[in-house]
């Protein structure tokens, strides 16, 4: 793939010193921009290691990683943090906002982290990613007072709002009951098409994982196999539509 | 700034802990301040009582009894130094009181008034009568005048050295502070001690000499000694030895409470800052993920130690301040009481420190905080 985002070369991850446990093992693959991935495997597979590994916050142990054309290895802890922070969006499971925070200042995080001001163009960006997210109005809440689905849709617009090419995702939807992981997905597709955004899912779920477009299998530390979905990617009219239900039903909720 | 605006927010939230641990930086400051003038004061007014009233340092002839010299050459080493505050050459003579049958002795200190009282302060120190030392004129203590019925415009009859006996008139009567004092001693002019003694106009029993701070009178002596050859130069810590090992005494305890009371303020903002690194791991490893550099998130700690620290010592320094203007005015009526003046370099000094202690306190956190794997905070959430 000549403009890929990821590349990924005989990733190994090995832990411990004495006993040695290959959590990832010669791991090689490339994304390529605007795609949405999933990453599936059981339990202590290695798919959350190879998350790590790519969101860096992890080094490898062998192997090499280019993030949008900039090899990684050796990079200081610093140049990590601030490359983190340039291109990649993370969004876990839990929602990790800040309690200590409002909505509006935890979805301006990674900018401010970023050492950006909040002039019109930032203050703009912010606004279209809370009415993309159906989050208007709630910016002066405090982020503890939001619903669950809430509090997870705040924590995309936190990983989009340095408009990074990469959002990580490790079991986005794992607190979510069917309604808001159905809205959160829809949500992933219309910024895909939106911005092309590249998504890397992590899920154990094969259903979630079947609405992405392409699946790599981690098996015991190894790529075991890495398809394409047909069935992926559904039409920009299919994923407009379920917006507009998503937002009006949490519009109704807040 | 966003690591002080992150270490604001968590201070906001979190008010009573906050509350708490600025009351107490505040409280160990206040003691900081307030024990250290204390015992400052207490010092300085030791000292002025013990040796206010008394020469600093004094030059005598190098045989007893002998008069010295106060030629002008010796003057110019005296009066030249910047040291120096007080000049006062004295002829001392001993005479006995006679009223009655009683027959009492007095130790007659001899000078210009205007010498005498730059020592002595005895224009302040009349409490009856006026402060003059004309011919023929001596002031008497007040415990001497009590006890023996004196007045002002008394005669006084003195039966000097070879039973030359003169009758003098008491000009005023002063109170030095001190009832051993007021009833032995008494002040006359230079003429009538010089005519009792026998000595030239440039002749003393000693010249005393006041200087800025007593503690440099042994420099100020050593000095002297190498130019005025022929002449006796003691300095009151030599023969205060025993009050100077107290004073040595009391500020080594006021030092090691001192230290006792940063220790303890050190170990509080040291433990509530931990407790607060570890209360907000989650949020650091967060932020970490985001792409908070290590140096950043240890900085939004650094920023709560001084922000803790200037709130707490500002606090400190005013609690402090008015714990001094408290006791000053409830001690005022008090008749042994002395006033504590607040010191401002050590009010400086006690803020400085309360500050570094806040900043040395957040040591732990800030290399907790830099080690935090973000991993483990985003995996366990």
């Amino acid at each position: 793939m000549a403009d890929a985002l990821v590349l990924a070369e005989g990733l190994t991850k090995v832990y411990g010193t004495l006993e040695q446990t290959r959590a990832l093992d010669d791991v090689s693959f490339e994304i390529g921009r605007g795609e949405i991935a999933a990453v599936i495997g059981r339990s202590g597979s290695g798919k959350s290691t190879l998350l790590n590994l790519l969101g860096l916050l992890d080094t490898a142990t062998e192997g090499r990683l280019v993030l949008d054309g900039r090899a990684t290895d050796g990079a200081s802890s610093r140049d990590r943090a601030s490359l983190r922070n340039e291109l990649l969006g993370f969004v876990f499971q839990f929602h990790h906002l800040l309690p200590e925070f409002t909505v509006w200042e935890n979805l301006l995080m990674p900018t401010a982290i970023a050492g950006k001001t909040v002039d019109a163009a930032l203050r703009e960006l912010a606004e279209e990613t809370m009415v993309v997210l159906g989050l208007e109005g709630l910016g002066g809440k405090n982020a503890n007072d939001l619903s669950g689905g809430q509090k997870q849709r705040v924590a995309i617009g936190r990983a989009l709002m340095n408009r990074p090419p990469l959002v990580l995702a490790d079991e986005p939807t794992g607190n979510l009951d069917t309604e808001n992981t159905d809205a959160v997905y829809r949500l992933f597709r219309r910024i895909n098409a939106d911005w092309g955004t590249t998504f890397l899912i992590v899920t154990h779920d094969q259903e979630i994982a079947s609405m992405t477009d392409r699946i790599l299998e981690i098996r015991d530390g190894k790529l075991v196999a890495d398809v394409r979905n047909p069935v992926g990617a559904p039409s920009v009219a299919a994923v407009a539509a379920g917006l507009t239900t998503s937002r009006s039903s949490s519009a109704a909720r807040s | 700034m966003l690591p002080l605006k992150i270490a604001a927010r968590f201070l906001r939230t979190s008010p009573v802990q906050s509350g708490l641990i600025i009351a107490g930086i505040a409280v160990g400051i206040a003691v900081q301040v307030f024990v250290g003038s204390l015992i400052t004061s207490l010092q300085a007014s030791l000292i002025e009582r013990t040796i206010g009233s008394s020469p600093h340092v004094s030059l005598r002839a190098l045989k007893d009894g002998d008069p010295v010299t106060f030629s002008s050459a010796v003057a110019r080493v005296v009066r030249g130094d910047s040291r120096v505050t007080a000049v006062v050459p004295e002829r001392d003579i001993s005479a006995l009181f006679s009223k009655g049958t009683d027959k009492v002795p007095l130790s007659i200190t001899g000078g210009d008034l205007a010498d005498l009282n730059t020592i002595y302060r005895l224009r302040q120190r009349t409490v009856e009568g006026e402060p003059s030392l004309r011919p023929g004129e001596i002031m008497v203590g007040v415990d001497f005048a009590r006890k023996y019925g004196v007045k002002r415009g008394d005669p006084a009859n003195l039966v000097l050295g070879g039973n030359d006996v003169r009758t003098l008139t008491v000009s005023g009567i002063f109170d030095l502070g001190s009832a051993a004092a007021n009833e032995r001693t008494a002040f006359t002019g230079p003429e009538l001690p010089r005519q009792a003694l026998g000595y030239r106009p440039d002749q003393y029993s000693l010249v005393a000499v006041q200087v800025a701070d007593p503690f440099t009178s042994t420099a100020v002596a050593t000095a002297w000694r190498a130019r005025l050859s022929g002449i006796k130069v003691t300095d009151w810590q030599v023969d205060n030895k025993d009050l100077l090992a107290a004073l040595n005494s009391q500020s080594a305890s006021s030092y090691m409470i001192q230290v006792f009371v940063l220790v303890a303020v050190a170990l509080g903002i040291a433990s509530t800052l931990a407790i607060s690194a570890v209360q907000k791991t989650r949020q650091i490893g967060i932020l970490k993920a985001l792409g908070m550099a290590d140096g950043s998130t240890a900085a939004i700690f650094l920023w709560q130690a001084s922000i803790l620290g200037v709130a707490g010592t500002a606090l400190g320094v005013g609690l402090g301040l008015a714990l001094i203007a408290g006791f000053t005015f409830g001690t005022a009526s008090s008749p042994s009481a002395f006033p504590i003046v607040a010191q401002p370099v050590f009010v400086g000094i006690s803020a400085a420190v309360g500050m570094l202690v806040a900043l040395l306190s957040s040591i732990i956190p800030t290399r907790k905080t830099a080690r935090l794997d973000p991993i483990e905070v985003i995996q366990n959430g």
